[in-house]
């Protein structure tokens, strides 16, 4: 791949070795996300405790940048509100439609992702994940 | 490096090709998505624009004419092509995907009974699957599966069994549930499959069952006879065929032309327009409402002449000679799972396989890094893709101007994604 060797490690990294795969037995939320250009398909698994992740798994088949953005997205929303995973999800589906290369310090985890963005036929392989996530908050509202 | 004379003679009319990707040459094996085009058809489409652009039909001065002239004379050729008698059978479509939908529509719905069923194959592009369930979710039809024979490895797997066929068309006779129509590919998009059109036609043809061959993958690669197949109906793509985007082929035998309803209304398509009511105009043009595409005719009419100067039996080789190459060439590595027949019997132009434990996307972006344009995902075919237990694969497919030596990069190519995903 194009992008720089580091960040290209960190991701096989994850897509190697998931966080967090997997599913929860009861489950507060799910939600499925998938793929309908190559089939790829997600499940996304939370639990909550006063509106904050407690706990959160992904049961991923598909590809490495798939699996690593679903890894990657699980450490980050642990111990959230599921609000500000939301919001955090927003600003990701965001910096990838921008032109600029700035990246919101709130993302810098996700800076080996984002580096891809110019790849756009990746781009709905790394949001797969991120689509699973916002589906539990607009559940979660409702 | 080891070239065909055929490739020899083609690279050089492909602008495209002298295009360099990631700093390596383009080698281009995604022809069953869309080939690449000549310069005579994209001379064809400017020659068109810069001199002749007019609305056909309907106007008396000199361009309409000459425009009118073009698209009738660009139909002429197309029947010929494909071995139609009478260029009154070819209809122009936006592609292979609005040719079977008008089938669906304008044929199959408005006779479609409750209990009746549609015969459809496991290995159909979902462009000759959907719309036909579609109808046959609307009128409350069943839709069934000829299955394909199992994947053993031996040159049997994958394909259409006429034992199969013969015992399924027996056994519609016997239930009283007749089949309205059988829908089948004459070339598997994904498995490369050739199937026995012919015999096929003759077999559902014995017990009064129209046929429809999707050859979207097959006009490219082989000569197509529909006169001599006697088939119902044949849909294709232009840009399958070298031909630009936008322009399909629906041919129609005369029977099935006169039990077809109308399937746009607009211009073009009628007779008489009254307040309340209107009448048709005659096969084809009630079947093509609105302004044509006459400039994609023009292009499509050029593609046809290039590939007649080759010749399609000439062309057929040389991709048999592909395809033969790359079957060899898996034998020598054990991570690779082919799919479909693995020896070049009855089979062209088009292989898909996997690299074990590394995803079809994976594969395909690392071959791009080498220049190498492949296909990823489920070729929309996932009943299929179910079929074999996977979610995806990686397809590469033929055409006249691809070199052996393409194929060898490929597969040396294969090793960066072993060394990235697999270390």
């Amino acid at each position: 791949m194009t992008t720089p060797t580091i960040y290209r490690d960190l991701l096989l990294e994850h897509a190697r070795h998931p966080k967090n795969s997997g599913r929860l037995e009861s489950p507060d939320l799910q939600a499925s996300a998938f793929n309908p250009l190559c089939g790829d398909e997600l499940e996304l698994t939370l639990s909550l405790s006063a509106g904050t992740i407690q706990d959160c798994k992904t049961q991923v088949r598909g590809c490495s940048i798939c699996q690593a953005s679903a890894s990657m997205m699980s450490e980050m929303i642990l111990a959230k509100t599921l609000q500000d995973a939301g919001e955090i999800s927003q600003i990701f589906a965001e910096s990838l439609r921008k032109n600029t290369d700035e990246i919101p310090e709130s993302l810098d985890s996700l800076r080996p992702l984002i580096a891809l963005k110019t790849h756009r036929s990746r781009i709905k392989c790394m949001k797969l994940a991120w689509d699973a996530l916002e589906d539990c908050a607009r559940q979660n509202e409702t | 490096m080891q070239n065909f004379p055929l490739t020899v003679k083609a690279r050089e009319d492909f602008p495209l090709l002298k295009r360099k990707i990631h700093g390596h040459p383009l080698a281009y094996l995604d022809n069953a998505a869309t080939t690449q085009k000549p310069n005579c058809v994209i001379d064809a489409l400017v020659r068109f624009y810069e001199n002749h652009n007019s609305n056909v039909s309907r106007g008396v001065y000199t361009l309409a004419e000459e425009a009118t002239e073009i698209y009738e004379e660009g139909r002429e050729s197309v029947a010929k092509f494909i071995g139609a008698n009478d260029s009154g059978k070819i209809i122009f479509t936006r592609g292979t995907t609005e040719s079977i939908n008008l089938v669906a529509a304008a044929w199959a719905q408005p006779k479609l009974k409750t209990d009746e069923r549609i015969l459809v194959t496991e290995m159909e592009h979902h462009s000759n699957l959907v719309p036909w369930q579609m109808v046959a979710q609307k009128a409350g039809a069943e839709l069934v599966y000829w299955p394909i024979t199992p994947e053993t490895g031996s040159s049997d797997g994958g394909r259409l069994d006429l034992q199969k066929l013969d015992e399924l068309l027996a056994d519609s006779v016997k239930r009283k549930r007749s089949f309205r129509l059988l829908a089948v590919s004459a070339v598997s998009n994904v498995l490369g499959t050739v199937n026995p059109i012919a015999e096929i036609i003759e077999l559902a043809h014995a017990r009064g069952v129209p046929v429809l061959v999707d050859a979207a993958q097959a006009v490219a690669r082989m000569p197509i006879d529909v006169s001599g197949w006697d088939c119902d109906f044949l849909a294709f793509s232009g840009h399958k065929i070298y031909g630009p985007t936008g322009i399909g082929v629906l041919y129609a035998k005369n029977e099935r032309l006169e039990e077809m309803l109308p399937f746009q209304g607009g211009g073009g398509m009628i007779r008489q327009v009254g307040r309340q009511t209107s009448t048709w105009a005659d096969a084809p043009q009630k079947f093509e409402a609105g302004t044509p595409p006459v400039a994609e005719v023009s292009g499509l009419a050029a593609a046809v002449e290039y590939l007649r100067n080759f010749g399609m039996q000439e062309i057929q080789r040389h991709e048999y000679e592909l395809t033969t190459h790359a079957l060899k060439r898996f034998a020598e590595f054990e991570d690779l799972e082919l799919y479909g027949p693995p020896e070049t019997i009855e089979r062209c132009g088009v292989v898909s396989f996997n690299l074990r434990n590394v995803h079809p996307h994976d594969v395909a972006q690392v071959l791009d890094e080498s220049g190498i344009a492949v296909r990823a995902g489920h070729h929309c075919t996932q009943v299929l893709h179910k079929r074999f237990g996977i979610a995806a694969s990686v397809r590469m497919s033929f055409g006249l101007y691809n070199e052996i030596s393409e194929i060898d990069r490929l597969f040396s190519a294969l090793d960066q994604a072993r060394e990235i995903f697999l270390k």
